[in-house]
């Protein structure tokens, strides 16, 4: 009797595993809990965000003069009109970029040209195996008409050591010139004078006009591959007809290890109110985000410096979301609830700054899951290089001259005191 | 002195036999004698750790790098120049520099260290001996200097020379903590370390009196491990307290001096090598409402009364000398004429410099008698020219000479 009743009765299985087979039963349900919980997280995760901290021992936004003046902006003025009629005259475009690289060898920069060719339409499967990484080369028989071209500037630091630097990148499409890209480089060329005559670099600059004919992120990225994985053409260097002294500015010139970029362009004209906005964009490739503590600097200078409301990219059908605005209702409730309970426990936040704090939220969230970045921002991304990209908005007619002079001084007055905190 | 404690037992003896009380008597007679006596050599053994004052050392340490942290660098140069103006020379003075903001690419002002927006002072310009430079400023570097144990090949500039005699100022500026002081940005200095080392410093009689002062966040943590006697400490705050720059020079770009250190130099910058002012003006002059932290100083190690303990006893270094009754003979003369004239009030000082004085004349002295005792034959030949012109002298040895030539061409002829 007694050993038969000991085989029968099996020992029982330990915890954990009893939970585990609990779970695997139940695993419609739990999902379904689990899924909520994380919804609901989202959802009350812009009252409980804090706002963002700026270390006083390390960084110290705006704490430097940034010297940008009226005589700058007249330097601007004359660029514009300079570029313009090269515009005009332009034939395949060449005439804007010959223009850039002229005015960057009257500052003493260092100039070249960079020729890149667009995305082959080619998927090739083997390409993560072999070391294809450029793709992207030029074809040693100069057929330069389907081709973009990069102008590249830079200035050396006076007394830095020469290992790193910063890149500053402006955007414009020469085969159809806009006024605002012409604002936008004259923005990116004003400050490049700036800081041509400035003693305290410590880094190297490096100023890139961006052909994007063929889309701003494949002229950057192109850029940056030849930077990282130089590949070198050998043969015969091509004489492309009638533009002589190009040939002296093929030679690839760097500088350094890029610590830090910025894109940025001047936007159509909106009319979101009484103040000029700068759009923010940071999400790169797969999500990754670059060091916060940039889009902070950027936003305080902007923000507290130079009056600019700064915007993040929002999903615009949320703002004027009603279900969401209840939603807001009643955090705001618990809010005052919570308070009354314990005074520390805080989750005040408005109603319309949650609704907006959601938009920027979901936003977010989209684009980092999709994994396509925002801008060419991303491309630097790949390399390691913190980059964001700024988007000025200005509220005033392109055409306004003084509404111009004073966007530029307080834009390039943000973008320079962003550059002296690295 | 010695002989009578050994001719009494020779008494004794010869008493034998005779009276015991008497015989009792004499043998305690050396003992009394040896116990007078030795009573008499004590004072003079317990008075070597009470050692004279007789110079001043001072080890000023910036432990942070990075350009945002100018406002290090810039308290500490600011007060060796405040040390050096009141008298403490370079070689008394170690400076600890982790980094170089004179010479760092951001400079707007290549070579040059301001303290104040005005920038009327460069604090970087002529005679600024750093000791410790860059990444020589380490936590074992610094408790090496402190207590004495280098390599054999580290320099003399480099090591803390002070004797049982000294006045040790020990200034230390950075980021700091509770009980902690973070040295470029990747190591510590805990409070035990530094009491350990101050300990050891005692035992081996490298320092008479210590002031300590320290210019970080929560500094009188710093300080509450001491235990050696000797030691004045002050912190520029206390724990949970953060220390504060004083302003922003936006030219430069960063801060350019805390608040303790400012405040401290504005105490000094009225002050001049003869004034008396005295510590504890030193220390009431710290406004916790000015510096947006307490100032915290710890005297529970300290025997002196703060209100009798002039500042240059660790700021600076006070020379003076006194008039002798006699002018020294020969070249020493050149050297009294260097030493600048002045009327002390401090007893000690003047104590001091008696002795040195007396030490001088009889080093004269000697030299003179080891001058004249060399040669006999000079000794009689300076006898005879005493009282005369060098110039009578030499014109009578020609015209002797002269009359000797012409004896002897006659002679010759």
């Amino acid at each position: 009797m007694e050993p038969s009743a000991k085989v029968d009765t099996q020992p029982k299985p330990r915890l954990i595993v009893r939970l585990g087979i609990f779970l695997a039963s139940h695993h419609i349900l739990f999902s379904a809990l689990c899924c909520s919980a994380g919804i609901i997280a989202l959802l009350f995760l812009p009252s409980l965000a804090k706002n963002t901290y700026l270390s006083e021992n390390a960084l110290i936004p705006g704490s430097a003069n940034p010297l940008f003046s009226s005589e700058d902006v007249t330097e601007a003025n004359k660029f514009i009109k300079g570029i313009e009629a090269a515009a005009g005259e332009s034939r395949g475009g060449m005439e804007m970029s010959k223009f850039i690289v002229q005015q960057m060898k009257d500052l003493g920069a260092e100039v070249c040209y960079h020729e890149f060719l667009p995305h082959s339409k080619h998927f090739h499967p083997l390409k993560f195996f072999t070391s294809m990484t450029n793709d992207l080369a030029v074809r040693p028989n100069g057929t330069y008409s389907n081709s973009g071209t990069n102008t590249i500037g830079i200035i050396r630091a006076p007394r830095g050591d020469g290992k790193e630097a910063i890149v500053l990148v402006t955007p414009y499409n020469p085969q159809r010139v806009q006024a605002n890209e012409v604002l936008s480089l004259a923005l990116g060329f004003s400050v490049f004078s700036l800081l041509s005559r400035a003693a305290w670099l410590s880094k190297d600059i490096v100023w890139l006009s961006a052909d994007s004919q063929f889309g701003e992120y494949t002229a950057v990225s192109a850029w940056l591959n030849q930077y990282h994985n130089p590949m070198f053409v050998g043969g015969v260097k091509h004489e492309p007809d009638g533009i002589a002294e190009k040939a002296e500015f093929t030679d690839f010139k760097r500088a350094g290890t890029m610590a830090a970029a910025l894109i940025f362009k001047v936007g159509e004209t909106r009319n979101y109110g009484d103040r000029d906005s700068v759009t923010m964009y940071a999400e790169a490739s797969n999500g990754q985000m670059p060091n916060l503590d940039l889009l902070n600097v950027v936003h305080y200078l902007a923000v507290h410096r130079q009056g600019f409301r700064v915007n993040i990219e929002t999903i615009s059908s949320l703002l004027s979301s009603a279900w969401l605005r209840a939603i807001a209702e009643v955090i705001h409730t618990l809010g005052s609830i919570l308070r009354k309970i314990n005074p520390d426990w805080k989750l005040d936040i408005t109603a319309s700054d949650y609704v907006e704090g959601t938009a920027n939220l979901a936003s977010s969230i989209y684009n980092q899951a999709l994994g396509v970045p925002t801008g060419s921002h991303g491309a630097f991304r790949d390399y390691q290089v913190d980059a964001v990209s700024l988007e000025f908005s200005p509220t005033f007619y392109i055409r306004n001259e003084n509404a111009k002079s004073s966007f530029l001084v307080r834009g390039g007055r943000s973008v320079l005191t962003g550059l002296l905190q690295a | 002195m010695s002989l009578i404690p050994r001719a009494a037992p020779a008494a004794s003896m010869a008493f034998a036999g005779r009276d015991p009380a008497v015989i009792s008597l004499l043998k305690m007679l050396p003992l009394l004698l040896l116990l007078t006596f030795s009573s008499a050599a004590a004072p003079p053994a317990a008075a070597s750790p009470s050692a004279v004052h007789n110079n001043n050392w001072a080890v000023l340490v910036c432990t942070s790098r990075f350009w945002f942290n100018y406002r290090h660098m810039a308290n500490t140069l600011s007060l060796y120049r405040t040390v050096k103006r009141l008298g403490i020379p370079d070689e008394r003075i170690i400076l600890m520099l982790a980094d170089d903001m004179a010479c760092n690419p951001r400079n707007n002002y290549p070579a040059q260290v301001f303290n104040n927006e005005n920038h009327q002072l460069n604090l970087y310009g002529d005679n600024v001996e750093v000791d410790y430079r860059g990444y020589e400023v380490t936590v074992e570097n610094f408790l090496r200097v402190l207590t004495g144990r280098h390599e054999s090949a580290v320099p003399r500039s480099k090591r803390l020379l002070s004797d049982e005699g000294s006045h040790i100022l020990l200034y230390m500026t950075g980021h700091g903590g509770d009980e902690f002081l973070k040295f470029q940005d990747n190591e510590e200095l805990q409070s035990h370390d530094l009491a350990d080392a101050v300990k050891q410093m005692k035992e081996k009689h490298r320092f008479k009196e210590l002031l300590i002062m320290v210019d970080t966040c929560q500094a009188a943590t710093l300080f509450s491990q001491l235990q050696s006697p000797g030691v004045l400490a002050i912190g520029s705050s206390m724990k949970g307290e953060n220390s504060y720059s004083h302003h922003l020079d936006s030219d430069i770009g960063v801060s350019v001096v805390d608040r303790f250190t400012f405040h401290t130099l504005a105490f000094f910058e009225k002050l001049n090598m003869y004034s008396n002012a005295s510590l504890n003006s030193l220390f009431n002059s710290y406004d916790p409402s000015m510096l947006l932290s307490t100032a915290y100083y710890r005297m529970d190690l300290y025997k002196r009364a703060l209100n009798e303990v002039p500042v240059t006893n660790f700021f600076g270094s006070v020379m003076k000398t006194i008039h002798t009754d006699s002018a020294y003979t020969g070249f020493l003369a050149a050297h009294d004429a260097e030493l600048p004239l002045s009327v002390g009030n401090n007893i000690l000082d003047h104590v001091m410099l008696q002795n040195e004085a007396s030490a001088r004349r009889s080093n004269i002295e000697e030299m003179n008698e080891a001058q004249l005792m060399s040669h006999g034959w000079t000794e009689v030949l300076l006898e005879q020219l005493e009282g005369k012109n060098s110039d009578v002298v030499v014109m009578y040895g020609l015209g002797t000479m002269g009359i000797l030539l012409a004896i002897s061409t006659w002679l010759s002829m």
